[in-house]
């Protein structure tokens, strides 16, 4: 396991970056196309210019070529050398190892089993679904036992259930193998899935770095690409014994955890919303009734915008819980606002048009 | 198409041109007399020393043309043009001139004499008929090898870089293995060229019989002379080998695109 550290990276698009990875970290790079992510993977893989500092393991790693770095770099168009069977991808990444021939092969075979693609490893990559090509492009770049592992967009091709079941094989893999990891994607699912921290880019600037469930609660201009939380202004906040608070919001009445401060808004991620066109049972806790106002459905999850009295409420649900439900525009739905997903938020007042 | 059928007639007398030239080389002489001409010492010498120069030829041409084919096509710099041009040049270069132009390069004392101490007679032995055939061939096979590297994405030599390989290492793993349906096209261009090759060849290494005469040269001596026996011997030797290179070119293009049909290499 090996620590990174990135000082000061500046170059013709990244802006004095620093950042650490811990080892054996999954660190994932979010943000728009031309943020410069893809910039800071190639930096660490020494395949652009730039002036800093960059360590591996505490050592100097500014004025190695590319090929004495030792990172495993998953391309966003993986090339898979196409003249060369899985296997021999592999062998060919192994070649700066100091291992005997046997030794070699025997690890090509235990990688591929790792990847589940021992199947597939006389084949050339033309011969490989977009999911196996994946596979194998990962298995080639931990072949040659990287001090770090860059991945840009792997998953980006593939359709939205082999990305999600990619992802989670990718993210038990990673924390078996113990590499110190940046993945670099725009998806926002993908991110908060993989990521022990988020680091957000925006103009070749590094604008936060989170853990996955604090990221969302920073309003403000640096997340305007990330999903929003709804964020509902709310009055009247009572501190109860329970460790909990309760404030009107719409006119009904929410509990949310007691963070020992005041706030003008409760903030929750659409997909932590629950509804339903019948009243769920359990406790009557942070209910609310509205009506359906839009049914959108965007990168495998619908977005439903539900009309609670004057306030506008962003849900997110899956397709198949709103096939499930017959749900359609007009319909009155019951809800509840998940209270361990609430957070309470001080929001001067211009900003209250965030949505 | 109603144009087709207009069309058909330009095509027809052009192949007919063709078909008459072979039937005429075919036909002229007996295969008894024929057979007994491939077998003669000249006709078999004269096969040997074309075969020896011309694959030496297409050596040197391959060991300069591919790196200088690959530079062309990775990288930029200034006056790229004007070096293009000059590297095609020999290509429409009267052969008999470029010939005359080697002679007198090779012929220099500085050149020709420093060679010759260092044990390098080019005029007027076969090692003048090498260098005739390296300058008549080495266009073409850095033509085809810089389009067939041009061809490779360089995004797989970065790959084979984060991979640990070095540079060299890229270029004999992933960059020639990639490009070696057009390296292997251009080479045996080349070397057809370089087999065919007469006119420079002529003015360099001279006409000499069991001495400098490659095939072209010894169909030239024996029309000269009056052998018309030797002469085709000679001539379909030329032809066949010619016929075989062109086969195996036109089979490596299908080889790349099995799709496509015969013709496009």
């Amino acid at each position: 396991m090996t620590a990174v550290s990135l000082q000061q990276i500046s170059n013709f698009v990244l802006k004095e970056i620093s950042l650490d990875i811990a080892p054996g970290e999954l660190l994932v790079l979010i943000g728009p196309s031309g943020a410069g992510k893809t910039t800071l993977l190639n930096v660490l893989a020494g395949l652009v210019p730039y002036q800093g500092r960059v360590t591996f393991g505490g050592r100097s790693a500014d004025r190695l070529p590319p090929h004495k770095r030792r990172v495993g770099y998953v391309f966003q168009d993986l090339l898979l050398f196409p003249h060369l069977t899985v296997e021999k991808n592999l062998l060919l990444a192994m070649r700066c190892l100091d291992l005997t021939r046997g030794e070699k092969q025997a690890r090509a075979e235990e990688i591929l089993d790792l990847f589940r693609i021992r199947g597939l490893s006389d084949r050339l990559p033309e011969a490989l679904s977009g999911g196996e090509k994946q596979r194998a492009a990962l298995a080639r770049a931990v072949a040659g036992r990287p001090k770090i592992l860059l991945l840009d967009e792997p998953f980006a091709s593939l359709d939205f259930r082999t990305a999600r079941y990619l992802r989670q094989e990718f993210k038990r893999l990673q924390k078996r193998l113990a590499l110190s990891t940046l993945f670099v994607t725009h998806n926002l699912r993908e991110a908060r899935e993989l990521g022990d921290r988020i680091a957000v880019f925006h103009k070749g600037r590094l604008e936060q770095t989170a853990r996955p469930d604090e990221i969302w609660f920073t309003p403000g201009e640096e997340s305007e690409f990330l999903e929003k939380p709804n964020l509902l202004p709310c009055r009247n906040q009572v501190s109860l014994e329970n460790g909990l608070v309760q404030v009107q919001w719409a006119g009904f009445n929410i509990l949310v955890p007691d963070e020992d401060r005041t706030f003008t808004h409760l903030a929750i991620l659409p997909r932590e919303i629950y509804i339903s066109p019948l009243p769920p049972p359990g406790p009557p806790t942070n209910r609310f009734v509205g009506t359906v106002k839009e049914i959108r459905e965007k990168e495998g999850a619908v977005q439903v915008s539900v009309q609670v009295g004057t306030e506008i409420l962003f849900v997110e649900i899956s397709p198949d819980h709103l096939s499930a439900m017959r749900l359609a525009e007009g319909d009155r739905v019951h809800g509840i606002l998940k209270l361990r997903a609430l957070r309470g938020c001080r929001i001067a007042a211009e900003a209250d048009d965030v949505r | 198409m109603p144009m087709g059928r207009f069309f058909i007639l330009p095509l027809l007398l052009i192949i007919l041109f063709i078909v008459g030239v072979l039937a005429a080389l075919i036909f002229q002489v007996s295969p008894a007399e024929i057979y007994q001409a491939v077998s003669s010492p000249e006709t078999l010498f004269a096969l040997r020393l074309s075969l020896i120069t011309s694959l030496l030829a297409v050596s040197v041409c391959i060991i300069i043309g591919v790196p200088a084919a690959y530079l062309l096509a990775r990288r930029d710099f200034f006056g790229k043009a004007a070096v293009d041009v000059l590297l095609d040049l020999p290509l429409v270069m009267t052969p008999l001139v470029a010939g005359v132009g080697l002679l007198f390069l090779f012929g220099q004392k500085w050149l020709g004499g420093t060679l010759a101490e260092l044990g390098l007679h080019l005029i007027f032995t076969p090692w003048g008929a090498v260098a005739a055939q390296t300058f008549i061939a080495a266009p073409i096979l850095i033509r085809s090898s810089r389009t067939a590297f041009e061809a490779v994405n360089p995004r797989y030599e970065l790959a084979g870089q984060t991979l640990g390989l070095s540079p060299f290492q890229v270029f004999f793993t992933v960059t020639l293995p990639l490009a070696r349906h057009g390296l292997l096209s251009g080479t045996i261009l080349a070397w057809a060229r370089a087999l065919g090759e007469f006119g420079a060849t002529l003015m360099v290494a001279g006409a000499t019989r069991f001495k400098t005469a490659t095939l072209p040269i010894s169909v030239y001596l024996n029309i000269s002379s009056g052998e018309l026996g030797l002469a085709l011997a000679c001539s379909w030797l030329l032809l066949f080998t010619g016929f075989l290179l062109l086969l195996t070119v036109k089979w490596i293009g299908r080889s790349r695109n099995p799709r496509a049909p015969i013709g496009g290499i």
